[in-house]
Formats: structure tokens, sequence, C-alpha cells
């Protein structure tokens, strides 16, 4: 996986791009998307799990960014600003997806009525996946940062402006969760 | 069962939850930024509208101002001038009638409107269409028989072809300069958009975009007086035609385009010589702006 250093405020470079994206060089706003933009569409899709929103999340972010940037103090390194945009305008992004889905729910289940649903055993990969879904945003969030995407709780910290305590926590949290989700599944990892 | 082996399995599984494609879509989100730039203040997830910079949001405010200015004004004058036009139909009618009526041998001539415009067409071939435009156009006099102006759609029977242009507008002045006027302003519009286009920096894609917007205004109205009175004119109607041209090209160009697609603009602006020729018809003084 391609990580980026993470540096604890802007470097040098990091400076110099900021100085030219604000006097408004096109080509320096091209070299900033070109060097965040894989981080950002593939933490917007782990989120997300859908190409479009992720693509909407990825854009809208920097389209943010490109408009604060003027604001940007150079507190952080502009990795870090820049994903605490994108993971900020994904969650709320997602949050207005779902207010929209419950609103649709209710004629989908209506048309389920007096049918006996049967599911099938779901396997790992499926049971997983809706452990995780299930998980609270910020566990979540921080669980695929951490587990699934490999950034370092300082990292996540920054991104989410919280302690690098309350990261731990929450993955903590989160993986305790999946683990008694996925219970009927511990042979596989107790073997 | 040990934790570490729970977490070693965790990670790995997690591994396909809402796994990403190999390939990032770079250059199709990078073309959807720019378009959203382009078209101004968004809403965007997380609530709230963003602002433009303030530098850029001023200076296209007053571009969508004066476009939008510039679309109102033509808008009146050619609703003026064809009204005015509609209104002197009968009129030349009333001329053909009325020399149909009379000796038939200097048809018109004995009305004090075809008079007046004998007179001049002896000297400068000047003709007005039917709203007035107001242009010199030699090539369209029709022949003259006798000395008289033959007027091309009148088929000896008294009546008007109705595709034809009246055969004297002087006797309407007003939709003449209504016309005029409406011409001018939007010939200066176009000048004011090709100059902002040759002097624009290559690289402010932001500017293509509002340009083009600009652009497809002009567009409209390019080809509302095309289909007017106007176009008659045969040094206006190339003019009008080669503006269309570069509006269109300006129009397509997208925000992700390559100096080549510039570069092409840039030649047709030289090779027609559209800058000079716009500057020419534009006449100088307070009239240009006004």
């Amino acid at each position: 996986m391609q990580m980026v250093a993470y540096e604890s405020r802007s470097s040098v470079n990091d400076i110099q791009l900021i100085t030219r994206v604000v006097a408004g060089d096109a080509a320096a706003e091209r070299e900033l998307y070109e060097m965040y933009v894989d981080r950002i569409y593939r933490l917007a899709f782990r989120l997300a799990g859908d190409d479009e929103l992720a693509r909407d999340f990825t854009q809208a972010t920097f389209i943010r960014a490109f408009e604060k940037i003027g604001s940007f103090r150079g507190e952080s390194s502009l990795s870090t600003w820049l994903h605490s945009i994108g993971v900020s305008v994904s969650l709320n992004g997602l949050r207005k997806t779902k207010r929209q889905r419950n609103r649709e729910a209710p004629m989908e289940e209506g048309l389920t009525v007096g049918s006996t649903r049967i599911e099938a055993d779901p396997d790992l990969k499926e049971r997983l996946a809706r452990a995780i879904d299930s998980l609270a945003d910020k566990y979540r969030t921080v669980f695929v940062m951490h587990d699934v995407e490999g950034y370092t709780h300082e990292e996540i910290s920054g991104t989410l402006n919280i302690p690098v305590g309350t990261s731990k926590s929450h993955l903590f949290q989160a993986r305790s969760k999946l683990r008694v989700a996925l219970a009927d599944f511990a042979p596989e990892w107790a073997s | 069962m040990t934790e570490d082996n729970f977490e070693e399995f965790l990670k790995k599984a997690a591994q396909s939850y809402n796994a990403p494609p190999a390939r990032t879509p770079r250059d199709e989100m990078w073309s959807a930024i720019q378009a959203q730039r382009a078209a101004g203040p968004r809403v965007i997830y997380g609530g709230g509208s963003l602002p433009q910079r303030p530098a850029r949001r001023f200076g296209s405010r007053i571009w969508i101002g004066a476009a939008a200015a510039a679309v109102l004004l033509l808008a009146t004058g050619v609703g003026v001038g064809r009204w005015s036009a509609r209104s002197n139909r009968p009129s030349a009618n009333a001329v053909v009638g009325s020399a149909k009526a009379g000796s038939g041998a200097n048809e018109g001539a004995g009305t004090p409107d075809t008079a007046v415009s004998g007179g001049t067409n002896a000297v400068a071939s000047t003709q007005t269409d039917d709203a007035g435009g107001g242009e010199t156009s030699p090539s369209r006099e029709p022949p003259r028989i006798g000395g008289t102006r033959r007027p091309a759609a009148f088929d000896g029977t008294g009546k008007v072809a109705l595709d034809a242009p009246p055969l004297n507008t002087t006797s309407n002045p007003n939709g003449n300069s209504a016309y005029q006027i409406t011409t001018v302003r939007h010939l200066s519009e176009a000048e004011a958009l090709l100059t902002s286009f040759r002097t624009r920096s290559a690289a402010d894609q932001q500017m293509d975009a509002q340009l083009g917007s600009w652009a497809r205004q002009l567009l409209s109205n390019t080809r509302l007086l095309l289909d007017s009175p106007v176009a008659n004119d045969p040094q206006r109607r190339p003019l009008l035609e080669d503006l269309e041209l570069v509006l269109v090209q300006i129009v397509q160009l997208s925000p992700g385009s390559t100096p080549q697609d510039r570069e092409m603009i840039e030649k047709t602006l030289r090779q027609d010589h559209v800058m000079t020729r716009l500057r020419t018809a534009i006449p100088a003084g307070p009239q240009r702006g006004s």
C-alpha cells in the first residue's frame, strides 16, 4: 500500500505547493490533486462501498480543499488536512444518503410483508462486511483507517481531530464488537 | 485462540471490505472537479455552500452581469426591430400597390419614399432592409430597369414575396436605429470576449469555463442576428458567420482542452481577420459603449 509519510506539520514542499495554489496556479492544483487523490479516493471508497459515492466524495473533498486552502495555517501536514476534509465529507455524505435510504425503506419493507425471509448462511466475507457496516461511525472509521487502509494512530488522530488514546480505544471497541459478530468463525483464527 | 491471531485474521479478512478498484479514475474526477468549480457556488456534502475565492467571484459576477445585460439588450433590440419591421410592411405593399396602379414603367417613383431612396441609391446604392439595418449594401441592390430600382420580389402582380425585404425602410428610422444599436453592441461584446480570450492565461481553466459561458450567450445572440434582417447585409453576414464559428469553438472548449484546441481558435481568428473586421464594424465614439 502506497503511503505518504506522516508529518505533524507541513513540509517546505507542502508550503510551496500551497502558496502556488493560493496564487491561482492551475498546475499546482493539479499537482496537489495527483499527490493525494489515490489515498483520498481509496478511503472514500472504503467508507462508502460505492464507486459513484466515492467519486462524489473525492471531488467534493478537493473542491472544498481548493476553496479553503487560503485558510490553511500549516498546523498539521497537508495530507492530514486533506484527509480530515475527506473523512468529514464522506461521513456527512453517507449520513445524508442513509437518511434518504431510510425514507425509501418503508416502501421496500411493505413489499416483503407476508413473505418468509430465508437467508443462506452468509460466508465470512459477507458476515464481516455486515458487521463492519453495523459499527458506529466513530468505530468504523478508525477500524477502516487502521486495520484496512493501514493508517497509524497518529495519522488517525490528526485526521479525526481526536487524541491518539481515543483512536486506540475506538479501535479496541471496534475489534471487540467484530469478534462477537464473528464468533461462529472462531475456529478459523484459533487454529 | 489469542488476541494477536484474531487481529491478524481480522486485518486479512477485512481487506475485502469495500475493496476499491485497482485504478483510481483520476482524469474523470479531475474533469468533474473543474466543471463543478467553473459552475460557481455549490452545495457540498457536509452542508452549506462554498463561496468562490473573492477575486474570482467578483470577476465572474461582473461577467455574468454584463452577459445578462447584453442578452437583455439584444433581445429588446431584436424585438423592437421586428416590431418596427412588421409595422413597416404595409407601407411597402402600399408602395408596390401604388406603383402597379400608376404608370407601371417607374414603380414607386411617384411615392415620396422611393423617390428619396432612388436618389440615394443613384449615388451610394444604399439600401436598408425591412428592419432598417442602415448598412451599405451595394451587392444587394436589385437590378435597375430604366434608371429605377427594380424590386427583386416584385412579380408584376402587385404582390410582394413574403421573404423579400421591403423596398424601402427609410420611412422607419426607429427600426433602423434599433437594429443598428443592437448590432453594434453585440459586436462590441464579441470584441470584448475575443480580446479576453486572447489575453487570458493559457493555464487558467476556470477562465476558459467563464469565457465558454459568456460565449454561449453571445452565440445565441449571433444566431438571432443571423436570422434577422441585419444578416441581409452582405458585409455583416460573413462577419456574423465567422463570429458564430469562433464562438462555437470557444463554447466547445472544455476545461481540460489542450493548447492545440486553443491554437485552432487563435488560427481562425487570425486567418479570417475577425478582430480587425469586428473593430472596423464597430464605430468609434460614444455610440460604441452606449
